[in-house]
Formats: C-alpha cells, structure tokens, sequence
C-alpha cells in the first residue's frame, strides 16, 4: 500500500517494528489460544500489504531458507513412516524384554531409546511417536506412567544437540552459521552427554520409589505383532541406517541435510506405497502442514524487523553484555536463548536469534562460535524448564488452576523447574571449557 | 453401611485389610471403584501442542491408548471383584480425586477407603509428604468419613531432643 503513498522512512520503520513486535507477542499470549500459525502469517500478511516488506524480498528471503523447510518435511516423513513400519513400538517391546522384570532398568532403557531416536530422528519423533507408544506400554505393564512420560518429553530435548539433525532447530541455526561437523561435536557432544547423565541421575532421584517395582513379562505384547509388515520393517531398518550414516557424511561435508532427509523419506516412501502399510492421505495428515506457514510467516517478520535494525541492535547488545569473550558468549547466548525459547517457542526464539547473530560477524572467532553453540544450547534445551512451550499456555495452565480445575502441565512444570537450570548451568560449563 | 474402596491397582491387600477391620460392625454394601487417569493424556497433548502440531495423536494410536487404559481398568476392577465377591464395580474416567469425590456423592457412600499413594515396590513412606495428591484431596474434600488405609509403620517415632 505504502509504494503508492509517499510515506517518510521513519514511519515505515516504526510500522514494520510495531507489526513484528505485535506478531511476537501475540505468539507469547496466544490471545483467544489463536494458532501460532495464523498469527505469523497474519503478521507477514500485514507486512506484506502494506508494502513494509516487497513480495520479491519475502520470496527471496523464504527461497534462503529453503534446507530448513525441506528438512522438516523430510524428517516429519521419515517419522511418520518408520511409525507406520511398527519400528517405535518394536523398540519399546524390545526395551522392555531388555529390561528383564526391572522397571528400573526399563526406566533407563527408555532413556537410552529415546536418546538414541533423538539423534537420528530428531527429538520430535521421540516427544510426539515414542510417548504415546511408551504410555501404552507401561499402562499394559502396569507400572506408574508419570515418571516414563516425563522421561520421553525430557530426554527428547535432552539429547537434541547430539547431531546437528538431531533438532531442527539446529539446521534453523546452522543454515546461517554453518559450523563444521567437529566443531559442533566438539562443543556440543560432551556436554550434551553430561545433560543426558544429569537428566537420567536426577529423574532416578526423583522417582526412586516408583521405579522400586517389577513387571510381568507375560504382560508385554508379543514382539512380532509390532512390526506392522515382516518386509517394509526390515526394508525400513535398513534404509534408516543408510540414512543416519549419509546425515554423518552430509554434515561433516556440509551437504545439505534437508536432501538426505528428503531422499531418505522418499525411499521410505515408496516401499510403504509398494507394501500397501500407508497411503498418501494418511501420511498427509501426519504430517504438520501449518509449522511451514508458521516458520514462513515468522522468516518475512524477521526479516522486516531486520531491516528496522531492531535484531542487529539485539545481538550488538548481546554482544555487548557478552563483554566480547567467549565465556561471555556461552552464558549470555544460553541463557538468552533459555529464556526466550520459554516466552515465545523455540522455532521464532531461533529464527530472532538466527537474524540477532547476523552482527556478531566481526567478533573474534571463539565469540562466535561460543554464541552459535549457546544458540542452539539453550534453544534445544530450554523448553524443558516449562515443557508446554510458551509463556501463553503456561499462564493458561495457572489460570485454570486458580479457578480451582486441577491440570495436568503442571507437574511438568514442577520437574522442569528442578531439573532444567541445572543442566542449562552444567551443559553451559562444559562447552565454555571446550571453547 | 455404604463403603467405597479406592483401587489403582496396586493396593487389593490393603483394603482386603481395611475391609476385614470393618466386619463385625454393620452390613457392609462394597463398592469398588477405579478412575482412569486422564492427566498422562493431557501432558500429551501439551507436548504436542509445544511442537505446533494439531491436536489428537493419530486415531490408530489413540484407539491403542483408549485399548491399554480400559484394559488396565478391568484387570483391577476384576481383581477386586475377585476378592471381594458381590461388591459392585464403578469404572471411571478423568481426574482420580475429583472422579472418587463425585462417585462418593453419587453412590451415596458412607465411608470412603483411600491409600495413601500408589505402591509400585518401595518401602511404604511414612511421615511427611506420605500422602499423595489424590489422597489428600479426597481426605479435604469427601461428603463422608475417609478411612486412610495406611501401611503398617513399625518403628516409634522419634522424640524430640531437649
């Protein structure tokens, strides 16, 4: 609207800045528990409209971002389709036959599945397919659920920063800051290892008297029934396995991930059509279309707020706080990314902090990567302080309480608040000796 | 006299318990009742909701939760049954304390029996934060007396020093 009225510079400014600053809170407060999805792209409509941001900038700015969206729907295939292969279901049983009698021992194994999902399947296939499978089973094992739920939703964020594909929002990150394959291990495999070692010590402190118990093992569905078609489970395996060590290849030579992902679940793909185990309806609808619009609604905002100067002005200041040290960098990035990811969601928290980065540039090397690691440190590992994500539905949960409705989300909280600073604080600890 | 047994499927032996130092009084009519817990669901759905994803879990993995809850549901109903021939079933679903409470008014109980906390194979805790929430919200809130079947505590507690 505004290429047609001679607007002054300064009030376009102030414009774009309102509309992204009002588009980010209203993520945060979710007003009428609106979609996050709407609002983002309701926020780059009005940008849009009215000129603040040209259709051609928006475009080449959402063509840049292209590994990120083709990496989330390569990884929500594989998923969906190592799902529909009864491979989660087969891993839990197998857990739990591992396990001998011992909820204990269950109790680590699922920890040590989920991380081991986590890493090569992304932390969101063992928060949104392995919980549900791991309820099942424990409920048919009539062991207590809490403490087995809780340790799927932790250990998902947990073990998020052991490959770069372990969480999308590390390619969300590295598609701005590539890091080489060593240096992300080398800052962020150890002290992923020393939160996983946290998170599984304190949760056994945690529920020690829940996990005294025993199970039947009669009661544990029987293993073959898991694998939903004898040939696609092992074709699945075996591809899933070509695709973790083409992820390893691809990071260390900086390939594209969004391709191995996609190719990878394009293989899958076509022995599930060929086995007749999922049609393409099915594997439509389990797969999130809205986080697309949310991400490229959220990437046009960004982007105008770029503009105003806004996020450079972000991340000079985090610069700054950061006293330009590299140990400045680790708790100022990790804590800045905890908090935000906590306000706002982690996926906005790393596309503000992708863009906040952008001026970081000049700063010695160890700043960089200090603040690039923190970055992707606390973005992954922040929301398990309130696990439910944003400030909105937490401050919807303690409302509801108030009035008196018990909620569940709550005992989350509680967990998360013991549980999370302390290996925010560790986790941060190692990488700055690493730096 | 009208008596509801709270079961979660791990406390049989206790109320067979409470049950046997309640004969030789009155009449006693048994009702037993279990509540499927629909918290775990909720937290699900919050996690859900945390990775922008819609809501329900697909319906086939759904339908296997529904499956394993129910399932659970009747082996402890069943098992109570067993123990306790002719005492009427009440299968529940949502919150435990909130459900037991209301069952309580509607089954017009007149005493209720609740375990302090679900026993998964520790030692049985006594002394403070003993009670779970469930418990402790049926003791403040339910229209009848409560009995508090609590596991047997040997040692005598210890004196204060001077």
């Amino acid at each position: 609207m505004f290429q047609y009225f001679a607007v002054p510079e300064l009030t376009k400014t102030f414009l774009a800045a309102l509309i992204g600053i009002l588009t980010l809170v209203g993520i945060m407060t979710r007003p009428f528990r609106w979609n996050e999805a709407v609002i983002a792209m309701a926020g780059a409509g009005v940008l849009l409209l009215l000129g603040l941001v040209a259709p051609a900038d928006a475009f080449i700015t959402l063509a840049r971002d292209w590994n990120t969206f083709l990496f989330f729907l390569g990884m929500m295939g594989i998923s969906a389709l190592a799902e529909a292969a009864g491979l989660f279901d087969w891993l839990a049983v197998q857990a739990a036959r591992l396990a001998g009698r011992s909820a204990t021992r269950l109790f680590l194994n699922i920890f040590l599945l989920g991380s081991l999902i986590s890493m090569i399947l992304s932390n969101d296939a063992t928060a949104l397919i392995l919980t549900p499978v791991v309820y099942v089973l424990v409920t048919k094992l009539r062991l207590p659920v809490l403490p087995f739920l809780f340790a799927c939703t932790f250990i998902a964020d947990t073990a998020s920063f052991l490959l770069p594909i372990s969480n999308p929002i590390n390619i969300i990150i590295l598609s701005r800051f590539p890091l080489s394959l060593a240096i992300f291990l080398r800052l962020l495999f150890l002290p992923s290892l020393v939160v996983i070692g946290m998170n599984v010590g304190v949760f056994f402190l945690l529920y020690r008297q829940q996990l005294r118990g025993s199970f039947d093992l009669g009661r544990l569905p029987i293993l073959e029934d898991a694998r939903r078609h004898q040939v696609y489970f092992r074709y699945t395996c075996g591809v899933l396995v070509l695709v973790a060590v083409a992820y390893v290849i691809a990071s260390a030579k900086q390939f594209p991930l969004s391709l191995v992902a996609l190719t990878g679940g394009a293989v899958l793909l076509i022995g599930a059509l060929s086995w007749k185990t999922i049609n393409l309806r099915d594997l439509g609808k389990r797969i999130s279309w809205s986080i697309f619009g949310f991400i490229a609604g959220m990437v046009i905002v960004v982007r105008s707020i770029e503009d105003t100067g806004l996020t450079s002005a972000f991340g000079n200041w985090l610069l700054h706080l950061s006293g330009g040290t590299g140990a400045g960098a680790v708790i100022v990035g990790t804590a800045g990314a905890a908090i935000g990811t906590n306000l706002i969601n982690n996926v906005p928290m790393a596309v503000v902090m992708a863009s906040a980065l952008g001026s970081i540039q000049h700063a010695p090397i160890a700043v960089q990567h200090g603040f690039v690691a923190a970055t992707i440190f606390g973005c992954d590992l922040g929301p398990n302080l309130t696990t439910v994500g944003s400030l909105a539905t937490m401050l919807w949960l303690l409302i509801l309480r108030r009035r008196g409705i018990e909620v569940s989300g709550l005992d989350y909280f509680r967990v998360g608040v013991i549980v999370t600073p302390i290996m925010l604080a560790a986790g941060a600890l190692t990488i700055l000796l690493l730096l | 006299m009208r008596v509801l047994c709270c079961l979660d499927g791990t406390n049989v032996e206790q109320m067979k318990r409470a049950t046997a130092m309640l004969s030789g009084s009155e009449p006693i009519t048994l009702g037993l009742i279990y509540v499927i817990d629909t918290g775990a669901r909720h937290d699900i759905e919050h996690t859900r909701e945390r990775f922008l994803r819609p809501h329900g879990s697909p319906p086939s993995r759904q339908h296997e939760m529904d499956e394993a809850e129910r399932a659970s549901a009747k082996e402890t109903l069943d098992e109570g049954s067993h123990c306790f021939s002719g005492a009427e079933t009440l299968q529940r679903q949502g919150t435990p304390e909130r459900e037991i409470v209301n069952a309580a008014v509607e089954w017009q109980a007149d005493l209720v029996i609740v375990c302090p906390r679900g026993e998964y194979g520790g030692t049985p805790r006594v002394g403070p934060k003993s009670i779970g929430h469930t418990a402790r919200f049926v003791l403040d809130h339910a229209p009848c007396p409560v009995l508090l079947m609590r596991p047997p505590n040997q040692g005598p507690f210890p004196r204060q020093f001077r």
